[in-house]
């Protein structure tokens, strides 16, 4: 377990940053609020409607693009511990993984999934 | 193996609290992102059970890639103006009994068997190196069968979200 | 284990390795060249008729490859056979179907092909771990094809309701997996059947195996998780409901007869006990609801949860004979399932969606081709004799009697009485009642063909069942 220690002393760093600069101005800022000030900035315009829209589900597919890859990743970190060892046999099996996941990137490329239109 | 239980009992309440949360709060927004603590308290679940490729992934792909879904699919899905991106806890009664009888056997189960699972026979070791290696001879088949796993959910995707009806 | 794989490996996968590199082929193709409608069909027709050939050339060998975690030949490539005749007449009746719901994606094709590599690898998984991945790739591919006519409401409702229970069920498939293996420290399957003896004690690998039989139970839709059954084969495109019910429910019978092989039922009392009482359930209360429907589609997912309640009472036999009936009834099954889905999809039109009962009538005279296939069809699923699907249930009910389930054999029997009231019905609709039905669509040469070949399948069957039989013999 040893071995984890860094890891906890750099979430511990992390979760501390985070509180710390997040709350930082609530304590040091001056507070002097008026109406202007608090009412939403859209660029010296008066804002019409909610900011809350539904979103292009263009989004979705960027997402689930970004998914399959990390899967892939998984996939090619404990590989990346022994391929060493697994030479031929090893090697040709991540390259046929890579390329059908290559195929998938090409088919959504050709589709028009990461064209923002 | 004071620390180890202190650290364990840590989050193990972590994930439980969360979890508890993601089912009984009213706003969709609050129960993604206490989800991501559930999957963050499993993961350290993981590390303390020598499972460290399997805390790996849970970071990777649940905190990182599952958790961006999720909250893109709230994004997505809400109709702002007429509903309110809340939800009530349905079913309750029915739920609570379901949970219990199933929670209720599985723990008298583990409870009974608890004595004879006993300690493993070599110590744990890093199980990274062991999957690589089984990734390529034994489950090499799964492996190649995930990709197709993985582009059939893509082809699907894409196709289920494409906006033309061109062919 | 830890042995590198070789060439042997690959080639011994056959119709897995053909149906895989199809996939990838034709989304290579979708990629590249457009107005690819017609070529993919037909490399799709290509592919699915190699992998049938492979499938029948490596029958005779069986073996293991990957050091023991798939099984090649012999059982697989049976399997194999049964998924690519199946999925072979679905493509065949697709493109006329597809042009009536307005759905030109050609993704249609390599969302198929995949959902086939997934039924082969099940039926060739001598892991646990081999056969979650096969599952979940033909189930992702479902999920899509379900919900393919994107226009329809019903569609969208069927790709949902099947998403989220398979989900729930691939849970409860898991969590049984992780039990079994806590207790029998291996996911191998052979390993799972040969030490199930010694472990039958244990009640952590008996919930295990419960937990199992719930994921199990829910993939061949048998009762009590047959609710999604209706619903989504009513909403789901008609061929994809076809593929579903056929190669779908095959492919988790294959690796259900696997997993819960008879060494594992012999010493898993209680769980046999539990599976005899949902077979019987699953026949009664398949048979009984599927009478009062109205929609054609809907009576078919009826009588398909009474179908998993026969094929069942043969996994239960834990026998020779039970064994050779499911895999028989299987074959039998998707012939003439396909076959039904078939008529219906040639049936429908542009502007009727959902054929009901009372649209048939009347059409033996205005389409007397469609009528009489889909009489045969009607007939083999009643199992009248001298069709493929009356030597099925003979096969499965005789190993349920050698095994002592006589009473679930006994059920079998009046519940398939009972079946013949709502098959024949069809019948009597078509044959003899008044009607026009002349909102219903007309074959094609190329659809009216490929129902042709399995009602002569389905006749050869059942004229010389021992073809087959001497060929599931080999497989174990």
């Amino acid at each position: 377990m040893e071995q984890y220690i860094p890891i906890a002393i750099m979430i511990l760093i992390g979760v501390v940053a985070g509180v710390v600069f997040a709350n930082i101005n609530r304590f040091l800022g001056p507070h002097k609020p008026t109406e202007e000030k608090l009412s939403t900035y859209e660029s010296g315009m008066e804002p019409v409607r909610t900011a809350r829209e539904r979103f292009s589900v263009k989004f979705y597919l960027v997402a689930m693009l970004f998914i399959v890859f990390d899967i892939e990743i998984v996939f090619l970190y404990p590989w990346a511990v022994v391929f060493r060892q697994l030479a031929p046999a090893g090697i040709i099996g991540m390259i046929v993984f890579l390329v059908i996941l290559v195929i998938g990137l090409i088919y959504e490329w050709r589709k028009g999934g990461m064209d923002w239109r | 193996m004071e620390t180890f239980d202190i650290v364990f009992y840590i989050f193990a309440t972590l994930t439980i609290v969360s979890a508890f949360v993601v089912v009984f709060t009213k706003n969709i927004m609050y129960a993604a992102f206490s989800l991501l603590f559930t999957f963050i308290g499993v993961a350290a679940l993981y590390v303390l059970l020598h499972a460290d490729f399997l805390a790996v992934t849970q970071i990777l792909i649940y905190v990182g890639g599952i958790l961006v879904l999720l909250l893109f699919g709230v994004m997505l899905t809400n109709n702002v103006v007429s509903v309110d991106i809340k939800t009530g806890t349905l079913n309750t009664i029915p739920a609570l009994v379901a949970a219990a009888v199933i929670v209720g056997s599985l723990a008298a189960v583990f409870y009974m068997t608890w004595s004879t699972v006993g300690e493993p026979a070599t110590a744990p070791t890093a199980t990274t190196r062991a999957i690589g290696e089984l990734l390529m001879t034994g489950y090499a088949l799964p492996f190649e069968v995930a990709s197709v796993v993985l582009l059939a959910a893509l082809i699907g995707a894409a196709l289920m979200a494409r906006r033309t009806r061109k062919p | 284990m830890n042995l590198p794989i070789t060439w042997n490996d690959v080639l011994a996968l056959g119709p897995i390795a053909v149906v895989f590199g199809g996939t990838l082929l034709l989304v290579v193709l979708e990629s590249i060249v457009r107005k690819a409608s017609p070529l993919m069909f037909w490399v799709t027709v290509g592919v699915l008729a190699v992998a049938a050939g492979c499938a029948l050339a490596t029958i005779g060998v069986a073996g293991t490859a990957f050091g023991g975690t798939v099984l090649t030949g012999g059982y697989a490539s049976y399997f194999a056979l049964v998924f690519s005749a199946g999925a072979l007449l679905v493509t065949l009746l697709s493109p006329a179907y597809l042009l009536k719901r307005a759905t030109a994606f050609t993704e249609y094709y390599i969302l198929l092909l995949a959902a086939v590599t997934g039924m082969m690898v099940m039926a060739a998984s001598n892991d646990l771990v081999v056969f979650f991945l096969g599952l979940e790739t033909m189930s992702v591919a479902f999920y899509v094809l379900a919900g393919f006519t994107r226009q329809s409401v019903t569609s969208n409702e069927s790709a949902m309701k099947y998403f989220l229970l398979g989900a729930f069920a691939t849970g409860f498939l898991l969590y049984g997996m992780a039990l079994v293996y806590g207790t029998l420290g291996s996911t191998s399957i052979a390993m799972l059947r040969s030490s199930a003896a010694a472990h039958a004690g244990e009640p952590l690998f008996l919930v295990g195996l419960g937990l199992l039989l719930v994921g199990f139970v829910f993939k061949v839709a048998a009762v009590p998780f047959h609710m999604w059954v209706p619903d989504v084969y009513e909403g789901a495109p008609t061929m994809v409901s076809g593929l579903m019910s056929t190669g779908g429910k095959s492919a988790a019978f294959a690796a259900f007869l696997l997993v819960f092989g008879a060494d594992v039922l012999q010493s898993a009392a209680p769980i046999r006990e539990v599976m005899a009482v949902l077979a019987a359930l699953s026949m009664i209360v398949g048979n009984i609801l599927a009478i009062s429907q109205t929609s054609v589609k809907r009576m078919l997912a009826y009588s398909s949860v009474a179908h998993a309640g026969y094929i069942l009472t043969g996994v239960i036999a834990a026998n020779a004979d039970g064994a050779n009936g499911v895999m028989f009834y299987l074959l039998a099954y998707t012939l003439m399932n396909v076959g039904a889905f078939g008529v219906l999809s040639i049936l429908e039109t542009a502007s009727v969606e959902n054929v009901r009962i009372d649209d048939l009538a009347g059409l033996s005279r205005t389409r007397p081709w469609l009528a009489g296939l889909m009489a045969l069809f009607m007939f083999s699923l009643t199992g009248i004799p001298p069709f493929a699907g009356f030597f099925g249930k003979y096969y499965v009910f005789t190993g349920a009697i050698g095994a002592g389930y006589t009473w679930l054999a006994i059920v079998g029997v009046i519940m398939s009485v009972v079946s013949a009231y709502y098959y024949l019905r069809l019948v009597v609709v078509m044959y003899f009642q008044e009607g026009s039905p002349d909102q219903v669509g007309t074959a094609t040469g190329i659809g009216l063909a490929s129902l042709v070949l399995p009602a002569i399948a389905l006749l050869a069957l059942g004229l010389l069942p021992s073809t087959i039989v001497n060929l599931t013999m080999q497989c174990f």
